[in-house]
């Protein structure tokens, strides 16, 4: 369905010089800086599959995303969708792709959005029937009926996305792009999203490529993630394998009363990696070998513990140990 | 036949959202009217100083100049959107959702606004064109009125297509507004007649920037039969369908260049 | 105090820097633009009753010459702000509010970008293109220089009038900015803008042309001071005592802008914390 050859892009950009001589300079001769943003990327998504696409702010996620649904021309390398170059046949691809960016909304801003529906089904050539049944399908699942007579900038960021999905999903596309989906949200409407895109991928058999920041969402949609880190892949493959690699890795937080001496935290278990930073202490222990009452327990009856916080880990993390990991390897 | 579905079904969204804002009708109106009359008072003004214009009255001036804002009026119902681009939505990175579309972005341009300001011109043109056709006892044939119909309407084509050149090397250099602007201000010289420039000017207001080709030929026509009405009209005819040919061709060739902005 | 600003000034001289190549075709369109309104006032001047030689309105037809060039210049130096946008923009956004929390204020934020601008314009194309308008001019013969003390100290004069004509213009811009407030219509407010301030500030034509009560009127309202009062400063077609006039008419309605515009600001704050948007 998708696939991804040594894509690369890299993004020129100005140096520009240091005060008002250097802006001078600037005027009559630039230079410029190459930036690597995606670097050498290849995978293949097969129909059906839920692909979480992932890695840390500025890693190269939505230029990947961009150059998949051609808005966005690849430095070198190529992008196939269905055996087509979504840059090149742009007007073929689009009616196979369904795209959502979590920041910026596809609606027209002032009117109802059900008169946002009636246009794209003209623009998308969509049948009077299939509009129908798709509208009454989509309504149920993504709850759209409430505000449909509503002008989009009435909306919050939840409805708005929900809405934004079903203006994606209008078409029947063969394959969604969702960037960010759930940014901004609280956890209730993310549950609620991501009920919607597992429905959607149990109806329609759509492909799901989605970015995201927040783990949770990746537990509950993806059977695969594919992990980028400065433009380039570090990890793919399914969730459970990078579970497995990482454990159930939690953190407890607790602070107290006065900022804390690092050398001061004793150690309370090999299992249990201890660090602090002013009036935190940080535990971080697997949750499948150390038990997580224990080490609350623990930390409650060693500190005078006024406030606490459990975290599972992030991205970020999980980012951190997969590069630490490679290195080590290397040097193994 | 299906993009002329395509294009009434978004022009009632455009309105719809229009509607939506009853004070902007208020203001839009008024700095149109506001604009015009100024113009209006400085030639007035000038015209004042001096008893004729190289041989023109006050109310031939006027007729040129009534006659000069339906061209413009008309481009300004179809193709403001083409200002937003120049100015703003390629360099803001704002036409992805156009991007993604399966259908052509410059039909998407055209279908994204309509703008009824544009009916406002067409009324002041027609009435300054009938107050002062009426003081210079003008005589009205058959071939005459068709040249002035085809000078307008096609007039318009004229103008859009500059528009749409301009506005698609925003793709290229990010942003082409104060560009489009220059050249949009050319209409302006378009007003007056083009007798009053000397040749080289002449020369460039109807073989480079042909705004005197479609305003000052016809009514040069219509007032003093200078011209051949119907060869006139051919002339305007080709003029439009090759640059607009040209137009679609180099937006089209540039649109290749937009980029979505990085993350 | 004011180091805080300094990132806007640095920000906004950047941005003129990106546009070189807008600002190259400028020039070369302007030229021609320049050359038309020559050509025009050439017609109008040959069908006035004197001939070409005449004076109309107090304007001969070699200082209209001038005053056009002078002005066009004058306007492309002077001339380059986005305020109204900018606000436009942070209302639609929101964001509108950071600033409201930020230890600057939102006014000042906009006179750092506009001075910078200024600044930078200057130096890089006002200092070129007034080098090349004036010595045309004087060279020509359409400006003609009797004593050149004379000429520094209107030139001196100018600069004044100079910086006082891009912050009303900036002022002016900032008020229509927050009438954003309330209506989404930036783009009738700009044009509104345009007209009034290409109008009243004799751009189109100068105020010598309007009726005699009418331009009395115009003369003290703020807008001479954008663009006619500057230039006719440069021209010397104003002495001493008329330049220190218009001058100071000039910072009196500054004032009073910046004070309107500041009570402006409350009003429509409120507007936003009542409807809670």
């Amino acid at each position: 369905m998708i696939e991804v050859k040594s894509l690369t892009k890299v993004f020129k950009k100005p140096i520009r010089g240091k005060g008002v001589l250097g802006m001078i300079r600037t005027l009559f001769s630039r230079k410029y800086k190459e930036i690597r943003a995606v670097d050498d990327v290849s995978f293949d998504i097969k129909e059906g599959e839920i692909v979480g696409y992932i890695g840390s702010n500025g890693a190269g996620k939505s230029t990947t995303i961009k150059m998949m649904c051609g808005i966005l021309t690849p430095t070198s390398g190529q992008v196939l969708i269905d055996g087509k170059e979504p840059y090149k046949k742009r007007r073929i691809v689009a009616k196979e792709i369904g795209v959502v960016f979590g920041q910026k909304t596809q609606l027209w801003w002032d009117i109802p959005l059900i008169e946002s529906f009636k246009v794209l089904k003209e623009i998308y050539q969509v049948s009077d029937e299939d509009y129908k049944t798709r509208m009454e399908f989509l309504s149920t699942v993504l709850g759209i009926d409430e505000f449909l007579s509503q002008p989009v900038r009435t909306l919050s960021l939840g409805q708005r996305m929900r809405a934004d999905l079903a203006a994606s999903m209008l078409h029947n596309p063969k394959i969604l792009f969702l960037d960010e989906p759930t940014i901004g949200m609280d956890v209730l409407v993310k549950e609620k999203i991501r009920l919607a895109i597992h429905a959607l991928n149990a109806k329609y058999h759509t492909t799901v490529v989605l970015t995201t920041h927040d783990m949770a969402d990746i537990e509950d949609l993806c059977s695969r993630i594919i992990m980028i880190e400065k433009g380039k892949i570090i990890y793919d493959g399914p969730l459970k394998a990078i579970k497995h690699r990482f454990g159930n890795i939690k953190t407890l937080t607790i602070t107290v009363p006065a900022n804390i001496d690092p050398l001061e935290v004793a150690p309370y278990s090999k299992d249990v990696d201890m660090s602090s930073k002013d009036d935190k202490v940080m535990l971080r222990f697997d949750a499948d070998k150390v038990k997580l009452e224990d080490v609350v327990q623990y930390a409650f009856s060693s500190y005078h513990a006024i406030d606490m916080k459990i975290t599972d880990i992030s991205i970020e993390d999980v980012v951190k140990q997969i590069l630490v990991q490679q290195e080590e390897a290397k040097h193994a | 036949m299906r993009y002329i579905k395509l294009y009434f079904t978004c022009i009632k969204r455009s309105i719809l959202s229009r509607l939506d804002y009853k004070h902007d009708a208020i203001i839009s109106i008024l700095s149109f009217l506001f604009s015009n009359a100024c113009s209006l008072c400085a030639l007035y003004f000038i015209l004042q100083a001096i008893p004729t214009l190289k041989g023109y009255s006050i109310a031939e001036v006027g007729f040129f100049y009534g006659f000069s804002m339906l061209p413009i009026a008309i481009d300004h119902l179809f193709s403001d959107e083409f200002w937003l681009v120049a100015y703003r939505r390629v360099q803001l990175g704002d036409m992805d959702m156009h991007f993604l579309r399966p259908v052509p972005v410059i039909f998407q341009m055209f279908a994204q606004t309509f703008q009824p300001d544009g009916f406002g011109e067409v009324i002041v043109g027609i009435a300054m064109i009938i107050v002062c056709g009426i003081n210079l006892h003008v005589t009205v044939s058959f071939g005459a009125i068709f040249v002035l119909v085809i000078g307008a309407v096609f007039g318009a084509i004229i103008i859009t297509s500059f528009k749409i050149i301009f506005s698609a090397l925003a793709f290229i250099f990010k942003r082409s507004g104060p560009l489009l602007q220059i050249i949009y201000n050319f209409t302006s010289y378009a007003k007056y007649p083009i007798a009053i420039y000397p040749k080289v000017i002449r020369i460039i207001l109807i073989f480079v920037l042909p705004f005197g080709l479609f305003v000052s030929l016809p009514v040069d026509t219509l007032l003093y039969g200078t011209y051949n009405p119907y060869l006139l009209s051919l002339c305007i005819i080709g003029a439009a369908i090759v640059l607009f040919a040209l137009a679609v061709l180099i937006w089209t060739r540039c649109e290749r260049h937009y980029e979505s902005t990085g993350s | 105090m004011l180091k805080k600003y300094k990132p806007f000034l640095r920000a906004s001289a950047m941005d003129v820097m990106a546009y070189k190549f807008n600002i190259l075709v400028w020039v070369i369109v302007t030229l021609f633009e320049v050359a038309c309104l020559v050509f025009l006032w050439f017609a109008v001047y040959q069908s006035s009753e004197g001939g070409i030689d005449a004076s109309i309105n107090g304007f001969t037809y070699k200082e209209m010459i001038a005053y056009v060039v002078l002005t066009t210049i004058f306007g492309f130096v002077t001339f380059n702000n986005d305020t109204l946008w900018i606000i436009n923009n942070d209302i639609r956004k929101g964001t509108i509010g950071n600033y409201l929390i930020k230890p600057i204020s939102y006014r000042g934020k906009f006179v750092a970008s506009n001075i910078g601008a200024l600044l930078i314009m200057t130096l890089i194309f006002g200092i070129p293109l007034y080098s090349i308008g004036l010595g045309v001019l004087i060279g020509i013969g359409f400006l003609p220089i009797v004593s050149v003390w004379e000429f520094i100290a209107h030139i001196g004069l100018f600069l004044v009038a100079g910086v006082l004509a891009c912050l009303i213009n900036d002022t002016i811009a900032y008020i229509f900015g927050i009438l954003c407030f309330y209506t989404t219509s930036a783009w009738g407010l700009n044009s509104l803008k345009t007209t009034i301030i290409a109008f009243l500030s004799g751009t189109l034509l100068p105020l010598a042309f309007f009726p005699p009560i009418f331009r009395d009127i115009v003369g003290y309202m703020p807008f001479a001071g954008l663009s006619q009062n500057p230039v006719l400063i440069l021209m010397m077609k104003y002495d001493y005592f008329e330049s220190a006039k218009v001058i100071l008419i000039a910072l009196a309605w500054l004032v009073i802008l910046e004070l309107f515009s500041k009570l402006l600001f409350c009003h429509a704050i409120k507007k936003v914390t009542v409807q809670g948007g």
